[in-house]
């Protein structure tokens, strides 16, 4: 709901070099708690526990990738309603139709500005619709 | 009437039959042979002149058009004239024997023709194939790429930015060098794929009408940030009034953004770039004018070219990559339009000409 707060980001990243940067990134903004996770599965496993109100979600992972992902997400009933954005290399013109057309929340392009992170997460937080 | 004139107007009958078709060609052709049996030419002889006209028809068919048509009634022609005549057998064979030339030669054409068709298709897929592998390239290269700067560029960031306000000046310099060059690489990166996409057709392109006063406007103020920090300021001195060009909004402004971002970095500090738009009989002139040093006369017919920047220039100083150029000739050209720059010890103009907009009441209102 608009106006609730953002305080539980699920980072699922493979890369593990990248997971810690945005891990101390989106840390910097001290009322956010974050728990990273490297694959599709894991977070499927964690995020019922977790319960996350935004997951961050890599999109060219092995196994399966970002858009599986976020089909086995809203599968479940913990998180078939949390906002999801993207965090992807890959900008081609048809991936980008892809990731508008998924539901999500919005588009992290990498590189992205790891000191801006939690602020640009935040903005997509509250852009998110009612 | 003497048998090599005969030869010649008999052929030039036929000839004339076979290249056009016409039938009373075809029945002077018979006319002229009654005469020659008449005039005591003997049945071989006719043949003979058979086979002239059999061969003008083969030359015929080296120009290709229509060959097929051509040797079937050169064929339809040669068994109904023989048949009336008494033919020994040796005019049989001879013209059995031109009719299977005919046939191997016609065989040979197709098989030829049909090679060439199958040669083209193979082709052609091959091209799909090498078009999908290299998009995949493109791709793939993005992402290899940009996944270990993510983690550089992201740590570099980090770093300075929490960097305590007592950190020892060499560590500072050597995190501002290396935090600079990653981004430079990170530009690098997106505009290699950015020119990739423009040569391989894949970057979209959706030309509308644009308004150019409030394009140039919004223009400025999105590069002025950028301008500020190299002391220099950008001005719009001059824009036409509900003037519209056809172009790709967003492309153009990377255009722009590429102009303003070099005429800033060549400008002495305090100096100011002027932006101004025209109309001219071909469409609506940009200009983007500088007071930097002009372009040496050594560098200026390799302005364009890719990784091309003039030795210790300040864009290569200020971290530019050497494509933005051009990028941005590859797209001006790509929407229908030129650029190009005039230059002096002074300072120098980049000009972009772009196609107006037509029939802009027509195309504004579908935008869904």
């Amino acid at each position: 709901m608009p106006g609730e707060p953002l305080r539980k980001i699920l980072l699922v990243e493979d890369d593990p070099d990248i997971q810690v940067v945005a891990t101390l990134a989106l840390s910097a903004d001290g009322d956010l708690s974050v728990e990273s996770c490297s694959s599709a599965r894991e977070a499927i496993e964690r995020a019922p526990a977790f319960r996350p109100d935004l997951i961050l979600l890599d999109v060219m992972m092995p196994g399966s990738d970002g858009f599986t992902a976020l089909e086995s997400l809203r599968a479940m009933p913990e998180t078939a309603k949390t906002p999801v954005v993207f965090m992807t290399a890959r900008t081609q013109q048809r991936d980008l139709e892809r990731y508008r057309g998924s539901g999500s929340l919005g588009v992290i392009s990498k590189p992205f500005e790891a000191s801006a992170l939690a602020e640009t997460v935040r903005r997509l937080w509250s852009g998110r619709g009612g | 009437m003497k048998s090599p004139a005969l030869t010649e107007q008999y052929a030039e009958a036929l000839r004339l039959y076979f290249e056009r078709g016409e039938e009373q060609e075809l029945l002077r052709a018979y006319q002229l042979g009654r005469d020659g049996l008449a005039a005591g030419l003997g049945v071989l002889e006719i043949a003979a002149l058979h086979q002239q006209a059999l061969v003008a028809a083969l030359l015929q068919m080296l120009a290709p058009a229509d060959s097929t048509r051509i040797a079937r009634r050169a064929a339809e022609f040669f068994a109904e004239a023989l048949a009336p005549f008494e033919m020994s057998q040796r005019g049989f064979r001879e013209a059995n024997a031109i009719l299977s030339d005919l046939n191997r030669e016609l065989e040979r054409r197709v098989q030829k023709a049909l090679r060439r068709y199958r040669q083209a298709r193979d082709e052609l897929d091959e091209q799909k194939r090498i078009d999908h592998v290299k998009d995949e390239f493109i791709s793939i290269v993005s992402h290899e790429l940009r996944t270990p700067l993510t983690s550089i560029h992201g740590s570099l960031d980090l770093i300075r930015a929490g960097l305590p306000p007592d950190a020892p000046e060499t560590t500072r310099r050597l995190l501002d060098i290396a935090h600079r060059n990653s981004q430079r690489l990170v530009r690098l990166v997106g505009e290699i794929l950015d020119l990739q996409k423009i040569e391989t057709g894949m970057m979209p392109f959706e030309p509308r009408p644009v308004a150019i006063g409030p394009f140039l406007e919004q223009a400025l103020e999105a590069n002025q940030a950028y301008a500020a920090r190299l002391g220099v300021s950008l001005a719009l001195e001059a824009a036409p009034q509900d003037v519209h060009v056809a172009a790709d909004q967003d492309r153009l402004m990377q255009v722009m953004a590429n102009l303003l971002s070099n005429a800033a970095k060549f400008s002495p500090k305090g100096a100011a770039v002027v932006v101004a738009a025209e109309l001219r009989e071909a469409g609506l002139r940009v200009t983007v004018t500088d007071r930097g040093p002009g372009i040496p006369e050594t560098f200026r017919k390799r302005v364009f070219e890719r990784f091309a920047q003039a030795d210790s220039s300040p864009a290569r100083e200020k971290g530019g990559t050497g494509l933005g150029l051009s990028i941005a000739k590859a797209i001006v050209e790509r929407m229908g339009g030129r650029i190009g720059f005039k230059t002096a010890s002074t300072g120098t103009t980049f000009f972009l000409d772009l196609p107006l907009a037509r029939g802009r009441a027509e195309s504004q209102p579908a935008r869904a």
